[in-house]
């Protein structure tokens, strides 16, 4: 078991956002995190990535307890993350923003923008190189967040809406860029609400609704799940499909 | 960000500029002048690797610069001492002090960190000012003529200029030597996205509080250059609120975050000074402050990476800053 979060909760005052949520992630997975909004999906997200501290319950990855370790820690230990909004470092150029992540493992100048470039090729960034972050689109900020995370030589990689916002021929060459870095030896966690992805990338899911997991399993068997359809379509959706 | 040939000719161009100024301005006005830029370049500089790489705007470096321009003055009048025995005393104590103030402070974000720096400045200006041991309101004063040398009590401004200048190289060699370093690209990172820095493992407030060391460092040898320069020392010309707005808005308006940035905002801003002090005299001390003000409108406004931002906008491709990796 590489990821094993045991009744994980986090509560901001009396608000649950998260209650009780468990996951276990095996090397080599792909596992995806679906919900509606506000389902507590980010929030999860952020405890497994050391951005939030749970209220209750336990994280462990790869046999330590990294429940209350910082996100820096999360890095160190292996565990790498996008963000839902790209939180490129704008006033760098792609180069080095890839840089900032490959320093995490090769502290010397040299090797880290060796493995920034190695990194920049495989994420389709290496043109882009020495151009400002902020002079990519929404589909290049998002490799680029990518490609840091990768270059921290992450175990695990948990992807938030990385592949939110593209056109389907972006979407293609996204799923494609994924699964290259699944062949790696990369396990990844990822949030979509794309299902496209979901389906085409992952073998099992969980799906949230307000701070629970309501349903978890293979995501064709998951989409047939009334549980999860009344999440979505809520209550009223027999009675207007007439099968009341 | 290896710099190219053209870097290096740009430099080489500057360090002769810099090098004849005072030969060719010969009289004591342009060599005080030029001393005055120096000396206001190498404390910008020291709080740009901090202010301005980091983006961690202390708006109370003074406490750094007056530490460094009180222990030379002080161990002079205790002991008889040569001020030079007082900088790295008050380099020590400034690291000490920038080690208590960023622990604590750099915890907080935003205004929040600037506001506590400025605190903490204010707090040390009255303390002073109120402590006997280092002269209280009156100040310290040191050697009225050299002993020798080691007392670094010169007659004219030309040994304090060439000294000065040496500071200066040293501190952009090292302000350099960051920016080519892990540590110069997790300050950057930092500046633009702590949580996204956090995340690909960047140490934020360890670099922050190495960042405010080496800065602290720094500033205080500027303290210690003006008050050897100077002769005296009192708490408003050491530890004043004006003293470290003047850092931030020479590094603001030259560039913060930029290695000459705050060479070119000295270089701009020096000389306006003093032809404001010249044309309106004593009765116009508080022009400082309305003229300091409108330069942080118009920066804030219309040009927040200052006038090297502004550059590489506006000049031709062939003469922008060399970047290029």
């Amino acid at each position: 078991m590489l990821l094993e979060a045991q009744a994980v909760s986090k509560a901001f005052g009396n608000f649950r956002a998260v209650s009780d949520a468990d996951i276990s992630v095996d090397t080599g997975e792909i596992i995806g995190l679906i919900g509606p909004n506000g389902a507590g999906k980010s929030t999860f997200f952020n405890c497994l990535a050391g951005d939030a501290t749970p209220t209750g319950g336990r994280i462990i990855f790869a046999d330590q307890d990294v429940t209350n370790a910082s996100p820096e820690a999360h890095a160190r230990l292996g565990i790498g993350r996008t963000f839902q909004v790209p939180a490129t470092f704008e006033d760098m150029s792609v180069l080095d923003n890839v840089m900032v992540g490959a320093f995490l493992r090769h502290p010397h100048r040299n090797d880290a923008r060796e493995h920034a470039l190695r990194t920049l090729e495989l994420t389709g960034l290496k043109a882009q190189a020495h151009q400002g972050a902020r002079s990519l689109g929404t589909p290049g900020r998002k490799r680029l967040e990518i490609a840091r995370v990768l270059a921290t030589d992450p175990r695990l990689m948990l992807l938030d809406e990385a592949l939110a916002g593209l056109t389907p021929t972006e979407l293609q060459d996204a799923i494609k860029l994924v699964r290259r870095i699944h062949e790696m030896g990369v396990t990844l966690v990822i949030v979509e609400h794309i299902m496209e992805v979901i389906m085409t990338l992952t073998r099992r899911v969980l799906v949230f609704n307000q701070g629970h997991v309501i349903a978890s399993g293979k995501p064709e068997d998951v989409v047939k799940d009334e549980t999860v359809i009344t999440a979505y379509l809520g209550h009223g959706h027999r009675r207007r499909r007439g099968d009341a | 960000m290896t710099k190219t040939p053209a870097f290096r000719s740009k430099i080489l161009v500057l360090s002769v500029c810099l090098l004849i100024f005072p030969l060719v301005f010969s009289d004591a006005f342009y060599r005080d002048i030029g001393v005055t830029v120096i000396l206001a370049a190498i404390s910008a500089s020291a709080w740009n690797i901090v202010g301005g790489y980091a983006g961690q705007v202390s708006v109370g470096h003074s406490m750094f610069y007056g530490i460094g321009a009180y222990t030379p003055l002080l161990f002079y009048q205790l002991w008889g001492w040569s001020p030079m025995v007082g900088i790295p005393i008050g380099i020590i104590l400034s690291i000490v002090l920038a080690i208590i103030v960023g622990t604590p402070t750099f915890r907080l974000t935003g205004h929040y960190f600037s506001m506590a720096t400025i605190a903490v400045a204010e707090l040390i200006r009255i303390f002073t000012g109120t402590w006997d041991f280092v002269g209280a309101a009156i100040g310290l004063q040191g050697p009225a003529t050299a002993r020798g040398w080691w007392d670094l009590t010169f007659r004219g401004e030309l040994p304090y200029y060439y000294i000065f200048l040496g500071v200066l190289a040293v501190l952009l060699y090292v302000t350099y030597a960051v920016e080519q370093r892990k540590f110069g690209y997790y300050l950057r990172a930092i500046k633009t996205g702590e949580r996204a820095a956090r995340s690909l493992g960047v140490p934020v407030r360890q670099t922050k509080i190495k960042a405010l060391m080496l800065s602290a460092a720094f500033t205080s040898i500027a303290g210690s250059l003006y008050s050897i320069k100077t002769g005296f020392i009192d708490p408003e010309s050491g530890f004043g609120i004006l003293v470290s707005v003047q850092m931030v808005i020479i590094a603001a308006l030259g560039g913060a975050g930029t290695l000459f940035g705050p060479l070119l905002g000295a270089i701009i801003l020096v000389p306006l000074q003093t032809a404001t002090n010249t044309w309106f005299g004593g009765g116009g001390s508080g022009l400082t402050y309305i003229f300091y003000g409108g330069i942080i409108v118009l920066i804030a406004r219309f040009e927040p990476g200052g006038l090297f931002e502004l550059w590489d906008r506006i000049a031709p491709a062939r003469w922008r800053r060399s970047h290029a990796a």
